[in-house]
């Protein structure tokens, strides 16, 4: 078993589509930490010039009409207050701030970390799956599959190891693609924002989510190569998941609101963030007769999504198994 | 004599294999009895569709069989093929690899699989010539080259039992030649070869014994020799100044001759002497007396001709049998 994962693991790293791939994947990381350069960068000279003639004139107005315009608000916020008693308007915020006129917050390394490496959690996702698909799907399109079976026919060996190959072979990758991710930008915000506050508390919350990030790319390529096992084509592999993409998570995920939590794209949310929240529309007609929705915000916990991924993983690569043990090969 | 599995190379008893479509059940390999001795070249021959290559997938555990028992070398297929796959070498249809790695990377993986060392790679590409294109990607290969790249593949567990299905598929004259002698010296050196073909001539030429199976049923086996003088008549080819008076002799001595070009062909066992005795009381002198050896198409033909395949251009035509329509 481990001599046929090893050599699983050297026909991974030979493939030109896994070389495309991850250099694809080093690509948008390196574009990824151009954003947050640019992101980063404090406002220029001209800029911070602009911004304090709006605020000086936003001061000036707010002097002369701003009793007005609180009264005005407080007003307006009253009644409707008498329909919706949580109602609020803001009045107490309408002094001009800096921050307010064009300005842009300092980037902190805290806050900046865990937005980008969320992004990357997904488009490493999307690359392992599809790294993890083509490997297996090009053995069978190609028909390798049939004399490396006359090699080796225990085929649950056989798919045990090019499952593990493409799991085990992605962790490194992904893992140094996170690392460099995060080191660019810790450096980027120690010269241009601030990296204050990050405690020892927070470089434990982005290891937790680096590891998740990992993981996650690991199940992609898993269960990227056990669908390949069953459709044996690449491009049926990709149809599928786009299929899945567009009509169940857009189009059903719409148009059914409360089947949100059983869909993929929700659970890996709240798989990475550690606990997801979404809105569903309450609908009721009240007493007067009126009949009104109301967004109820919910919440979907990591350890339901770890649960639900954890038996779709396990269902998928049941199946995977089941087919490949009793399908002809050709 | 009948001869235990242990004797034998190859052995099913029974075996049954359908495929099921959009038409309705198809029956590939039907109760087919296959015995394939130790040592030598088995020809394992009979029209495309006949059901060849689903017996070796069979054999090599790629396809199920729905019923009936296998065994290679004695050990039974596919419950111990783990145990006797190291002694195996197979081309099943077409060689197989990763177009876009080279020829030599492509038998580095395989010979690691069976833990290997990798200088056997460069031993066996040597051996079938492709010492120098090894570095080469797979898909840059003639179709000979892949080939040989097969054969190279087959070679790396050192097998006493080696199965080519097909092998000449596609191939030049050059390329067929030298797939012939690779599988002659291979059978010289003891090693079982079972080849299978629709190409009587191939199995011939290197074949000792042979299988011939039609519809996917056995339907005869022996030594090359043997199945053709079991089953097919013998006749004798006469060359003779006048051509149609000798046939009209021999024709009231009651003996059936039909007119080949300027030659009589005499179909039956007939005597040689017993026709230059007839013709030379007519003055009609024999200047060529030859028997006409009949050949695996013609044993092919003649036992074919029951099963209702009619003839080996039809029967490819067919396919396989399709029971629901037959109903």
């Amino acid at each position: 078993m481990m001599r046929l994962t090893k050599v699983e693991l050297r026909r991974l790293f030979s493939r030109r589509l896994t070389a495309f791939a991850l250099l694809g994947a080093l690509l948008i990381t390196g574009l990824a930490l151009f954003g947050a350069f640019q992101e980063a960068q404090p406002l220029s000279g001209e800029e911070q010039a602009l911004q304090k003639a709006a605020f000086e004139q936003a001061q000036k107005d707010y002097a002369v009409n701003g009793k007005q315009m609180v009264e005005d608000c407080r007003k307006q916020q009253a009644e409707v207050q008498q329909q919706d008693a949580k109602a609020d308007f803001g009045c107490n915020q309408m002094e001009p701030t800096l921050e307010n006129m064009g300005g842009k917050p300092v980037a902190t390394f805290k806050e900046m970390s865990r937005n980008i490496l969320l992004g990357e959690a997904y488009l490493l996702a999307s690359v392992c799956f599809l790294i993890g698909a083509g490997f297996v799907a090009a053995e069978f399109s190609s028909g390798s599959m049939a004399n490396w079976l006359t090699f080796e026919p225990r085929r649950m060996r056989v798919y045990a190891s090019k499952l593990a190959a493409a799991g085990l072979g992605l962790v490194p990758v992904t893992a140094a693609l996170l690392s460099l991710l995060t080191a660019g930008v810790w450096l980027i915000t120690r010269q241009l924002g601030s990296t204050a506050g990050t405690t020892a508390e927070v470089w434990g919350d982005i290891a937790e989510m680096g590891g998740r990030a990992v993981a996650l790319a690991v199940a992609a390529a898993v269960g990227g190569a056990a669908v390949a096992v069953l459709v044996r084509h690449t491009a049926a592999v990709l149809g599928i998941a786009i299929g899945y993409l567009v009509v169940v998570e857009m189009v059903l995920g719409q148009w059914l609101q409360g089947a949100r939590p059983w869909l993929l794209q929700l659970n890996i949310q709240a798989w990475l963030e550690h606990d997801a929240r979404y809105s569903i529309p309450v609908c009721a007609t009240d007493s007067r007769g009126n009949y009104a929705c109301e967004q109820v915000e919910k919440v979907l916990s990591f350890a339901q999504s770890s649960v639900y991924l954890g038996l779709l993983m396990v269902f998928g690569l049941a199946l995977a198994a089941l087919v490949f043990r009793r399908r002809d090969v050709s | 004599m009948t001869k235990s599995t242990a004797e034998l190379a190859i052995s099913t008893r029974g075996l049954r294999k359908t495929y099921r479509n959009r038409k309705g059940r198809h029956v590939a390999v039907q109760g087919l009895d296959l015995d394939v001795p130790l040592g030598g070249v088995h020809g394992f021959l009979g029209p495309n569709g006949s059901g060849k290559t689903t017996t070796i997938r069979m054999l090599l555990g790629l396809t199920r069989a729905d019923t009936g028992t296998m065994s290679i070398f004695g050990r039974e297929v596919p419950k111990h093929l783990p145990e006797v796959v190291g002694r195996v070498g197979a081309i099943v249809e077409s060689p197989k690899f990763f177009p876009t790695f080279s020829g030599r990377k492509n038998l580095q993986l395989l010979a690691e699989a069976i833990d290997r060392p990798r200088s056997v790679v460069d031993q066996v590409l040597e051996q079938t010539g492709l010492g120098d294109r090894g570095k080469d990607k797979y898909r840059t290969y003639s179709l000979g080259m892949k080939q040989r790249l097969a054969i190279a593949a087959t070679l790396l567990k050192e097998p006493d039992l080696l199965i080519f299905d097909e092998p000449t598929n596609g191939l030049d004259p050059a390329g067929i030649r030298e797939i012939r002698n690779t599988m002659l010296a291979l059978g010289a050196q003891g090693k079982t070869v079972l080849v299978s073909s629709h190409i009587l001539d191939e199995v011939e030429q290197v074949a000792d014994t042979v299988s011939i199976i039609g519809h996917g049923r056995l339907l005869a086996s022996g030594r090359v020799a043997d199945v053709i003088g079991d089953q097919a008549a013998t006749s004798v080819r006469v060359g003779v100044a006048d051509p149609v008076a000798a046939q009209r002799i021999l024709t009231d001595g009651g003996l059936l001759v039909r007119l080949d070009g300027g030659l009589l062909i005499v179909e039956g066992a007939a005597d040689g002497a017993e026709i230059t005795k007839r013709l030379a009381a007519h003055d009609l002198f024999v200047n060529e007396l030859a028997p006409v050896r009949a050949d695996l198409e013609s044993v092919f033909l003649e036992l074919t001709a029951g099963e209702g395949l009619g003839t080996v251009g039809e029967a490819r035509d067919e396919g396989l049998e399709t029971v629901g329509a037959t109903r």
